[in-house]
C-alpha cells in the first residue's frame, strides 16, 4: 500500500505503526477484531520508499480466501486497488524516476534472465534511440530530394529520378528491417518463446521434456498417453526464456479424459511459436506421424525429432533433405541434445549479436508501421505528393519510439504496462 | 492636435500586409485607418514584380478566400500566369503571376479608396501611445495625435532600415523611401524582443539594351490561369513572356574579384539573409562547385522597358554589378537603371505574439508582415489580413480567431513563426505543412470562405457564388454514388476504354473515379453515365476529392489524434521553473513562448516529448491538488 497518510489503514489492519523498516511480525485484524492471518508487515515512511509516499507491505499466506479478506479490510478501511503501473507512476510523479528510468524499470522487472537485463540498461543507455536516429536521418536525407524535387521545381537542383529514388527507398528499407530484427530479438528476450512438443503417443515427449529442463517435471512410463493434460515448463538456453509445453500424445481414443487432453494439445498448437514433431527413429515416419504433420498449423515453424537413436545406435546429427529440418537426438542418453538448444535458438530467430535492443511491442509496432508506409511509398513512386507523405508517416512512426507527439500515450502505455512489482 | 475622429482600427504601413489588415477590419464594418507616409506607393511592389508561386499561390487564395485583394488585384494586373507543378499532384500545384507594377498598384488603390468604413491618411507614425500596457492611438510626425482601440502594425523594411551598396551605406525604408527611425527608437524602449535581419534586390535593367534572342522564351500557360475564386481570364491585360539566361565562369570571377568590397562579407552586414533567397555573391561562395545560375528576365510591366532580372539580388558596388551583368549573355550591352542593393531592419521575435498577431506585451497592439521575420508580398498580405479580423475582433472586445494547421497555410505560417521562431526571414514551403493534402489551393475556398463569412469578411457576391460551388459538388458526388455500373449491362469495348480494364462486379462512378487513373472526363462517356457538370471547378474538385479521399481519412484521424493536446491548455500565465524535471533550457523556452495550448508546447523547438510528459504530469497534480484542496 502506498499513500500520502496509511496510518488509519494500517493501525485498523495490524493494531498499531510498524517499526519502520523493520520486519514486524503481526495479525492481520478484521473489523471486529479477531485474526485474519498472522504475517510480516514492512513500514517504509515517506520519502524514503519506493512511491515516495508511506509505503507498506504485508505478507501473508497464500490462498486465495485469506488475501481476499485481507484486500477487503484494507479496502474497507479506506484504501482503493491500484490501476496498473500505478505504483512507478507515483514514483515518477515524486521524483523517484525519471521518465526514461521509468520504462527501462519496466524491463527490468520483466526481465527474467541476466542477458535481457544488460539489454534493458543498453537500451537505457540510448542504443535502441541511435539506430532509430540514424534511420531517420536516412530517411530525411530522402525526404529531402521529394521534397525539393516539389518545392522548387523551377530551380536547377539535381532532381532523383524513379530509379535513384527506389534505390535509396530500398536502402531505407533493409536498414530498417535490420534494426527491426534486433528489435524482436530482445522482444524475445523479454517475451520468450512458446515451443510446443508434439508427436504421437510414446515416442518420449516427456522424456525430452525432463531432458532439456533438467527436472523430472513429467511422469513418464511405457504406457502410451500417459501424458493427459498439458504440462509447461520454463527453461533457459542461453539466456533465452523458452516456454516448453508437454501434450498429450494425438492419437484416435477412447478414453474421454485423454480425448480432452488431446483435444487441449491441439488447441496449445494453434499458439505455438514453433512446434517440435517428435518420431520414433525405431519406426520411421509412419501413417500416424504423416497424419499428425499435416494437421499441424501450416505456417507455425517446425523441426521434426527423430528419437530414441540410442537403440539403433546411430550418431546425433540434423538433416535438412528438403523443407523440413529433421533432428536425431536421444532423450534417454542425452546426444544430440546441445545440437537441439542451438537449433532452437536459431530457430526462435537468435543471433548472439552485439546490440539486441530491449524492445517493447510498442516499438515494434511502430517498426512495423513504418515498414508499411515506406511499402506503400514504394507503390507511389510515380505520384511524388503520396510518395512524400507516406516516408512523412513512416518518419512518424519511428518518432513515436523516442516519443515525439504522443507523449501522452506514451505515459499510459508505460504506466500500464507497471502492472508487476510495486 | 488630437484628431477629432476615434477609430476602432489603426492601420500603420500601406504595403501587402497593410492594406488586406486595413481592408479585412473594414470591411467587418470597423472604423478603420490607414496611415501610410506616402499614399503614392500604397501597393507598391518593392521586390519582384510576381505573385504567387509555390506555397505563396496557396496563401494568396487562402487570402482570396477570405474576401482580401490580393488575388483579384494580380488578376488585374497579370502579365503572365502560370501553374507551377502542373505534372504532379493537386496538393503541390501552385499559380503565379508575373504583374504590371503600375496596374497592381492601381488595383489595390482602388480598392482602398473605394472601401466603406475606411479611410487613408498621408503621415509617418513616430510614436504609439500605450497606456497601462493597453495601445490607445498613435503620434505621426507632425504631432498629430489618433486614438484607436487596436493598432496594426506592418511597418516592413522600414523600422532603421539600412541599405547597403557596395561600402556605401545609408538609412532608408526602401529605395527613394525614408526610414522610420523614431518609431523603431520607440518600439525598442518596450523591451519587445528584437533582432536583425537583411533582404535584397537585383539591379534593374533597361529592357531597350537586352538582346533577347540569345535569351530563352518562357511563355504564360494556355489557357490563362486566374487567381481569384471571383476571377476571369478577360480581365488580364495583354500577356507577356519572360527570359531565360545564365551566368557564367567570368561572371563569377568578375564577382569573386568584388568580394572584398562586399559588405556582405567584409562583415559590415549583421543582419540575417535568407537561405533559400540568397544575393549572387552568396551563390557563387557557397556553391563554388556550379558553374552557371540561371536568370529570370522578368518583365516590370506593359508600359515600362525596366526588366526585373531574378537571380542576381546584389550588394555589390555598382562598378561591380555593372560588369557582372555585362558578363551575362544577352546582357553584353544592358542599361542598369537601378542599382540592386541589401537592406537590414528590425523585426520583432514572433515568439512574443499571439496566434492572433496580437503582441503578448501590449494589449490591442498587432504586428503583420516582415516586422514578425517574415519575407514575401504573400506571406505580409496573409498576416496583414488575420491581424486586421483579429485587431477588429478585439475592438469589439469579441474572441480571436486564427485558423488551425490543417485548416490553412495561414494557420502553418502563424504557428511556426510564433512556436519556434525565425532563425531568417520566414516564407511558406509546402513541405512545411504536415497537411499538405488537404491544404490545397483548390479548395482554399472550401476551407476558408464559410469561416469569412461569420468573421464578416466575405461580401455577398462571393458568398453566393461559393454556396452555389459547393451545393454543385455535393450534388454531382451525391449522383456519383447513385449511379451504379454494372459489367453485363456495357460494352466490354467501353469498359476497358474507359477503365483500361475489365470490371469484376458492380461499381459506382464515385467508386470509379477513385482509382488512380480515371479522370471524370472519360468516366462520363461511358453509357449511362448521365451528364456531366459544366463547371469545371467542379467537376475538378469532385474527381480530387474522390482522388484523395483515402488520404485525407488518414491525415483526418492523424488530426484528431493530436486535437486533444490542441485543446488541452496552459494557464495564460505560468511560471515554467516552477515545472519539476524540466531542464533550465526548456523552462526559458516555455517561459518565453508562453504557449497556449499543450499542442502549441509540443511544436516548440527543443521541446523533447519528456518535457511534455512531464508538463502533463504536473498539469495533472496541479489538477490532483486543487481537487484535494
Amino acid at each position: 500500500m502506498s499513500g500520502q497518510s496509511l496510518d488509519p489503514v494500517v493501525r485498523g489492519v495490524l493494531g498499531k505503526i510498524p517499526v519502520p523498516r523493520c520486519a514486524t511480525y503481526s495479525s492481520f485484524l478484521d473489523a471486529q477484531g479477531q485474526a485474519i492471518d498472522r504475517g510480516i508487515a514492512l513500514f517504509f515512511p515517506a520519502p524514503h520508499s519506493y512511491t515516495g509516499e508511506d509505503v507498506v507491505e504485508l505478507q501473508g499466506h497464500g490462498g486465495p480466501a485469506v488475501l481476499q479478506l485481507l484486500l477487503q479490510r484494507c479496502l474497507e478501511l479506506g484504501a482503493r486497488l491500484a490501476q496498473p503501473g500505478e505504483f512507478t507512476r507515483r514514483a515518477f510523479l515524486n521524483d523517484k524516476l525519471d521518465l526514461a528510468q521509468a520504462e527501462s524499470v519496466a524491463d527490468l522487472i520483466d526481465a527474467t534472465t541476466a542477458q535481457a537485463a544488460r539489454s534493458a540498461m543498453r537500451s537505457l543507455q540510448g542504443e535502441f534511440s541511435r539506430a532509430i536516429r540514424s534511420l531517420v536521418e536516412k530517411m530525411i536525407a530522402l525526404r529531402m530530394l521529394v521534397e525539393a524535387m516539389l518545392d522548387f521545381p523551377e530551380e536547377e537542383i539535381p532532381m532523383p529520378d524513379v530509379v535513384q529514388r527506389d534505390a535509396q527507398l530500398g536502402a531505407l528499407h533493409e536498414e530498417l528491417e535490420q534494426i527491426l530484427r534486433l528489435a524482436q530479438q530482445g522482444c524475445l528476450l523479454r517475451e520468450g518463446a512458446h515451443i510446443v512438443l508434439a508427436g504421437k503417443p510414446n515416442v518420449g515427449k516427456s522424456s525430452l521434456l525432463n531432458c532439456l529442463s533438467g527436472e523430472e517435471v513429467a511422469l513418464v512410463s511405457e504406457t502410451p498417453g500417459t501424458t493427459r493434460d498439458v504440462i509447461r515448463q520454463a527453461i533457459q538456453i542461453a539466456g533465452v526464456p523458452l516456454h516448453i509445453m508437454d501434450t498429450a500424445g494425438l492419437r484416435a481414443s477412447q478414453d474421454v479424459v485423454e480425448q480432452m487432453g488431446i483435444a487441449r494439445a491441439r488447441s496449445t498448437l494453434q499458439k505455438a511459436d514453433l512446434i517440435l514433431i517428435l518420431l520414433d527413429t525405431t519406426d520411421g515416419i509412419g501413417p500416424e506421424d504423416r497424419k499428425i504433420l499435416d494437421e499441424l498449423p501450416p505456417d507455425t515453424p517446425r523441426l521434426l525429432i527423430h528419437n530414441k537413436i540410442d537403440l539403433l545406435d546411430q550418431p546425433a546429427r540434423i538433416e535438412q533433405p528438403g523443407k523440413e529440418c529433421h533432428l536425431y537426438l536421444s532423450a534417454k542418453t542425452g546426444a544430440g541434445l546441445e545440437l537441439l538448444r542451438d537449433k532452437l535458438l536459431a530457430l526462435m530467430g537468435w543471433h548472439q549479436e552485439a546490440g539486441v535492443f530491449m524492445a517493447r511491442e510498442r516499438h515494434i509496432r511502430a517498426l512495423l508501421a513504418a515498414q508499411e508506409h515506406l511499402q506503400r511509398a514504394a507503390g507511389e513512386s510515380a505520384r511524388a505528393e503520396f510518395f512524400a507523405e507516406e516516408l512523412r508517416l513512416a518518419q512518424e512512426q519511428l518518432n513515436s519510439i523516442t516519443g515525439e507527439f504522443t507523449a501522452d500515450d506514451l505515459l499510459g502505455e508505460i504506466f500500464s504496462r507497471f502492472c508487476i512489482g510495486k | 492636435m488630437d484628431f477629432p475622429k476615434h477609430f476602432d482600427v489603426i492601420v500603420v504601413g500601406g504595403g501587402h500586409a497593410g492594406t488586406e489588415a486595413a481592408l479585412a477590419a473594414a470591411r467587418m464594418g470597423r472604423a478603420t485607418l490607414l496611415l501610410t507616409h506616402n499614399i503614392e506607393t500604397l501597393g507598391l511592389m518593392s521586390c519582384n514584380p510576381s505573385i504567387g508561386g509555390i506555397g505563396k499561390g496557396h496563401l494568396v487564395k487562402e487570402v482570396d478566400a477570405l474576401g482580401g485583394v490580393m488575388a483579384t488585384a494580380a488578376d488585374a494586373a497579370g502579365i503572365q500566369f502560370r501553374i507551377l507543378n502542373a505534372s504532379k499532384g493537386p496538393a503541390v500545384r501552385a499559380t503565379r503571376a508575373q504583374a504590371d507594377r503600375a496596374l497592381y498598384k492601381q488595383a489595390i488603390r482602388e480598392r482602398l479608396e473605394n472601401q466603406p468604413n475606411l479611410w487613408l491618411f498621408q503621415q509617418a507614425v513616430d510614436d504609439l501611445l500605450v497606456e497601462n500596457d493597453r495601445v490607445s492611438g498613435v503620434v505621426t510626425q507632425l504631432g498629430l495625435r489618433f486614438a484607436a482601440r487596436t493598432v496594426v502594425l506592418t511597418a516592413g523594411t522600414f523600422l532603421s532600415g539600412l541599405i547597403h551598396i557596395g561600402q556605401a551605406s545609408y538609412q532608408a525604408g526602401r529605395a527613394g523611401d525614408p526610414p522610420s527611425l523614431s518609431l523603431a527608437r520607440r518600439l525598442r524602449e518596450f523591451h519587445l524582443p528584437a533582432g536583425r535581419l537583411k533582404t535584397g534586390t537585383p539591379p534593374r535593367i533597361d529592357g531597350r539594351s537586352v538582346n533577347y534572342s540569345e535569351m530563352v522564351e518562357q511563355p504564360g500557360d494556355t489557357p490563362v490561369p486566374v487567381f481569384s475564386f471571383l476571377g476571369q481570364a478577360q480581365q488580364h491585360p495583354q500577356q507577356l513572356p519572360c527570359w531565360v539566361t545564365h551566368t557564367n565562369r567570368r561572371t563569377h570571377d568578375i564577382i569573386r574579384g568584388g568580394l572584398d568590397r562586399s559588405p556582405l562579407f567584409t562583415g559590415v552586414i549583421e543582419g540575417v539573409g535568407p537561405r533559400y533567397c540568397p544575393s549572387i555573391e552568396d551563390k557563387i561562395t557557397r556553391f563554388a562547385d556550379k558553374e552557371s545560375h540561371q536568370i529570370f528576365l522578368e518583365p516590370e510591366g506593359l508600359h515600362t522597358h525596366e526588366i526585373y532580372p531574378n537571380g542576381i539580388s546584389t550588394s555589390l558596388p555598382f562598378d561591380v554589378q555593372l560588369e557582372l551583368v555585362r558578363s551575362i549573355r544577352g546582357l553584353e550591352n544592358a542599361h542598369i537603371t537601378r542599382s540592386g542593393y541589401a537592406i537590414e531592419y528590425d523585426y520583432f521575435d514572433p515568439c512574443g505574439l499571439k496566434h492572433s498577431l496580437e503582441t503578448r506585451a501590449i494589449r490591442g497592439l498587432f504586428f503583420a508582415g516582415q516586422i514578425n521575420g517574415t519575407t514575401g508580398y504573400e506571406e505580409a498580405a496573409a498576416q496583414g489580413l488575420l491581424a486586421g479580423i483579429n485587431a477588429a475582433l478585439l475592438a469589439r472586445e469579441q474572441e480571436s480567431w486564427y485558423p488551425r494547421r490543417d485548416e490553412a497555410y495561414l494557420g502553418v505560417m502563424v504557428d511556426d513563426l510564433i512556436m519556434r521562431g525565425v532563425s531568417e526571414p520566414y516564407r511558406m514551403f509546402t513541405s512545411r505543412a504536415e497537411y499538405r493534402l488537404q491544404l490545397r489551393e483548390d479548395n482554399a475556398d472550401l476551407r476558408l470562405t464559410e469561416t469569412g463569412r461569420c468573421l464578416g469578411v466575405v461580401d455577398d457576391a462571393r458568398w453566393q457564388a461559393f454556396e452555389q460551388k459547393r451545393e454543385a459538388i455535393i450534388r454531382e458526388q451525391e449522383r456519383l454514388k447513385s449511379v451504379w455500373v454494372n459489367p453485363r449491362m456495357l460494352v466490354q469495348e467501353d469498359i476497358e476504354r474507359v477503365l483500361g480494364k475489365g470490371l469484376e462486379r458492380e461499381y459506382s462512378l464515385y467508386e470509379l473515379l477513385r482509382r488512380p487513373d480515371v479522370g471524370y472526363a472519360e468516366l462520363m462517356t461511358l453509357p449511362g453515365a448521365g451528364d456531366p457538370v459544366e463547371d469545371v471547378a467542379v467537376a475538378g474538385q469532385v474527381e480530387i476529392q474522390a482522388k484523395y479521399s483515402g488520404y485525407i481519412e488518414r491525415q483526418r484521424e492523424e488530426i484528431a489524434r493530436h486535437e486533444q493536446y490542441e485543446s488541452m491548455a496552459l494557464p495564460a500565465v505560468m511560471d515554467y521553473r516552477t515545472v519539476r524535471g524540466l531542464s533550465v533550457e526548456v523552462q526559458q523556452k516555455l517561459n518565453r513562448h508562453m504557449p497556449e495550448t499543450v499542442g502549441q508546447a509540443a511544436r516548440i523547438s527543443g521541446i523533447t516529448p519528456a518535457a511534455i510528459s512531464l508538463l502533463l504530469v504536473h498539469l495533472k497534480r496541479g489538477f490532483q491538488n486543487a481537487r484535494r484542496a
